[in-house]
């Protein structure tokens, strides 16, 4: 039996060709997800407190807590990431260990200031417990970037706040050229990619 | 048992930027032909404006075939292969042509003849040690009528700096001669690359806008460029990025003479006792099917062509299809440069908003590519385009280098990246590659995919002709970069590229038959109807994109069958 020439391929390439064509923003929908999470109350709370000092909320504008970086790990690591949720849940509790040994204190109870020598300790290589310190940081650190930057359709970025820190001006689906001038960043385009009401992290 | 098909004329294997192409001369002149992909249809409803689909997680790429095939990877003839990181390309209809930046350059005419015209400028002992560097079996003059094919056919925009000789410093005046303008003007400049244009002729250089296979006004039916800052690794959502999947591919459907069958997966090119192909095996949807055809094009990609004949292997070829003197897999390398780790990164103290346009709007110099200046002295051959552009997505915008000014985290670094995520950008280099004895493609003796068939080992090593040559280039770029106002620039050392989107060899193009698998039109030395398409028969790359040349050579591969059609075919 041969395959039919007439199935799939035809069919989807009318697809493309029908789709090229400017899509506006809240057409892009992917099919609503219940979130799901993947830590434990005691692991979120060691990651809520890990990001909150690598970008602190100051005069500038929410730090990465705020700005939902912490739930879009937890959110990240019940499903992109789920591969990786052993290792992160295993670093937290390292940190936390680590802490307890340094300052009697879960990680959580620091002071912000033995907060950040914690951080540093692990940053920088020093600190004990860890399979490798230095790249569960450096982990830690990007996946907070991932959840501070990204669209947040993925749970992070609340309320645009990470866009308006670096001032990037949001996705357009057409940029004029006036909007590539150097001398004046667009104004802020406070829009997700799959329209605000699939901001699902929430 | 293998379901036997309805007999070819023709059998494609891989639809992708190369057998895209050729399928169009093909259908055309009349052929039957069964394009045969590993991928499917892209919708363009799903290329999304998302950083973490398109770049993070990788998702406009991420198809099965290629993830569960990628190849490993060592950096000396005795070290164990590794793999590290992701495949590059993508299966689909279209393949990376999807995806890709669309930088569409022709090569020029010294890359065609680099061992004579070294020697004969520096003499012998310019020639790299140790590499196996030929000349190839055409020159620049024999390939500019495909290079307008190509350039025609797909739309292709940019500014010609050399028309028949003539010259226009507007353009690249470097280039070899072109019998025309660009069907299109180039993408359009931004105050950025303005000022980088002009840092360029205050340093006495020659700035130009480079060619992109994006169109910048409505062309054949698809309308021009939006510039919204999604294009590297993302499909276009208006159909401006001249893929195959929307250009030849869709011309070539229209002459009924094209069959594809998608999703399928081609695990072996079958031989007769003669030694002649006489069709393809693949797998769809969990059963094997064997497609019967007079001649066989493979046009996979440069790790999966040299792979597939190597796996082949049958009564007539007990090495591997086309392998009798032992030259798949020979004569590999990929582009150094920036995918070789020698990045240039610089910070201004100014903004200079690079968030939107595509990594092919840009300003390119091409005074240190190839033999354009002399290199007396250097101890190098081969030189590098330096290419500076605009898109940068915020995530990556975030994760900058902080150049010894602030610390990573903290209150501190919050500051600094709210002053400058819209000041730094990382410039593109693409240096001149040679082949080596020791830098080849085999079959991994430990590494299998899902099938139970080795993947892909790409042996490479450290070169140093490549190593000064970026070097060079790199400390250029930095004066370019200082000369435009920079305030700090890094250079990365170069290491040299592991798995690449531009990769080239393993079945080099050559009129030896001792040292190329192909012949000068892209035909095995030893089956005669089998073609080779892909950047696998090129025999140096360039201080630029391969892709253009990859369409230019596979649309003159597939004339040349049309025209031989009874000697090839037999």
């Amino acid at each position: 039996m041969q395959p039919d020439d007439q199935d799939a391929p035809q069919l989807s390439r009318r697809t493309v060709l029908a789709s090229a064509t400017l899509v506006p923003v809240a057409a892009l929908t992917a099919a609503a997800q219940a979130p799901s999470t993947a830590l434990s109350t005691t692991e979120r709370q060691i990651l809520d407190a890990f990001v909150d000092r690598l970008v602190p909320a100051d005069e500038l504008g929410p730090g990465a807590l705020a700005c939902g970086a912490a739930n879009y790990i937890d959110l990240a690591l019940a499903d992109a990431l789920a591969g990786e949720k052993a290792t992160l849940a295993e670093g937290l509790a390292a940190v936390d260990a680590f802490a307890r040994t340094q300052h009697g204190m879960p990680f959580p109870q620091l002071t912000p200031d033995q907060k950040d020598a914690v951080l540093t300790e692990i940053d920088e290589g020093r600190a004990t417990g860890f399979t490798n310190p230095r790249a569960f940081f450096a982990r830690v650190r990007r996946l907070t970037l991932e959840g501070m930057f990204s669209d947040p359709y993925y749970g992070g970025n609340k309320n645009f706040a990470g866009w308006d820190l670096i001032r990037y001006p949001g996705p357009r689906l057409a940029v004029a050229p006036e909007e590539q001038k150097m001398s004046a960043l667009p104004k802020p385009l406070h829009q997700s990619a799959y329209g605000s009401k699939f901001n699902h992290g929430h | 048992m293998a379901i036997s098909l309805k007999p070819v004329d023709v059998a494609v294997i891989g639809l992708g930027a190369a057998g895209g192409i050729a399928v169009l001369p093909l259908a055309q002149a009349g052929l039957k032909i069964a394009g045969i992909e590993a991928g499917g249809w892209m919708d363009a409803r799903t290329f999304r404006p998302d950083e973490i689909h398109n770049n993070v997680r990788g998702l406009v790429t991420s198809v099965p075939k290629t993830k569960s095939e990628v190849p490993t990877v060592r950096d000396s003839p005795s070290a164990v292969a590794r793999r590290v990181g992701n495949h590059p390309m993508m299966n689909a209809i279209g393949g990376t042509s999807i995806h890709y930046w669309a930088q569409s350059w022709r090569l020029k005419p010294w890359d065609f003849r680099t061992r004579s015209e070294t020697v004969k400028r520096y003499g012998a002992g310019a020639i790299p040690a140790g590499s196996t560097l030929e000349d190839w079996p055409l020159t620049y003059d024999e390939l500019e009528r495909y290079y307008d094919q190509v350039e025609y056919e797909i739309g292709v925009s940019g500014k010609a700096g050399n028309i028949q000789g003539r010259i226009d410093p507007a353009g690249n005046i470097f280039e070899g001669p072109r019998q025309r303008e660009y069907p299109m003007p180039p993408l359009r400049a931004t105050e950025f690359t303005d000022r980088m244009a002009q840092a360029a002729h205050e340093l006495g250089w020659h700035p130009f806008r480079p060619p992109a296979a994006i169109n910048t006004q409505p062309y054949q039916g698809r309308p021009g460029c939006a510039y919204h800052g999604f294009c590297g690794t993302g499909g276009c959502h208006i159909g401006a990025k001249n893929s195959t999947a929307i250009t030849t591919i869709p011309a070539a459907l229209k002459t009924k003479n094209l069959t594809i069958f998608d999703r399928a997966q081609v695990t072996r090119i079958a031989a007769g006792d003669d030694g002649r192909v006489t069709g393809v095996n693949y797998l769809r949807e969990g059963k094997e099917y064997f497609q019967p055809a007079r001649v066989v094009l493979l046009a996979s990609y440069t790790y999966e062509n040299s792979r597939l004949l190597l796996l082949s292997k049958s009564k007539a070829w007990p090495n591997g299809l086309s392998n009798n003197h032992g030259q798949v897999g020979k004569h590999y390398f990929a582009h150094w440069g920036t995918q070789g780790g020698g990045a240039v990164v610089a910070l201004f103290p100014f903004d200079i908003n690079v968030f939107y346009g595509l990594p092919a709007q840009g300003t390119a110099v091409d005074d240190f590519g190839d033999d354009s200046f002399d290199h007396t002295g250097l101890g190098f051959i081969g030189g590098t385009t330096l290419h500076v552009h605009t898109e940068l997505h915020p995530i990556e915008a975030a994760a900058m280098n902080t150049f010894g000014r602030a610390p990573g985290w903290g209150a501190r670094w919050k500051a600094f990246v709210r002053q400058n995520a819209a000041r730094w950008t990382a410039a593109y280099l693409q240096t001149s590659t040679f082949p080596y004895e020791t830098t080849f493609l085999d079959l991994d003796p430990q590494v299998r995919d899902p099938l139970a068939d080795p993947v892909c080992r790409v042996t490479t090593s450290p070169r140093e002709n490549e190593r000064r040559s970026v070097e060079y280039a790199q400390n250029k770029m930095e004066q370019w970069f200082r000369a435009a106002g920079a305030i700090e620039v890094i250079k990365a050392p170069p290491t040299g590229p592991a798995l690449s989107t531009h990769a080239y060899g393993g079945t080099r193009m050559g009129d030896n038959p001792e040292t190329n698998v192909a012949d000068r039109w892209g035909f095995s030395h030893e089956a005669p109807n089998l073609g080779i398409l892909g950047a696998s028969v090129m025999g140096t790359s360039g201080a630029r994109n391969p892709t253009l040349t990859v369409q230019a050579l596979a649309w003159r591969t597939a004339e040349h069958l049309v025209k031989s059609w009874k000697t090839i075919a037999g």
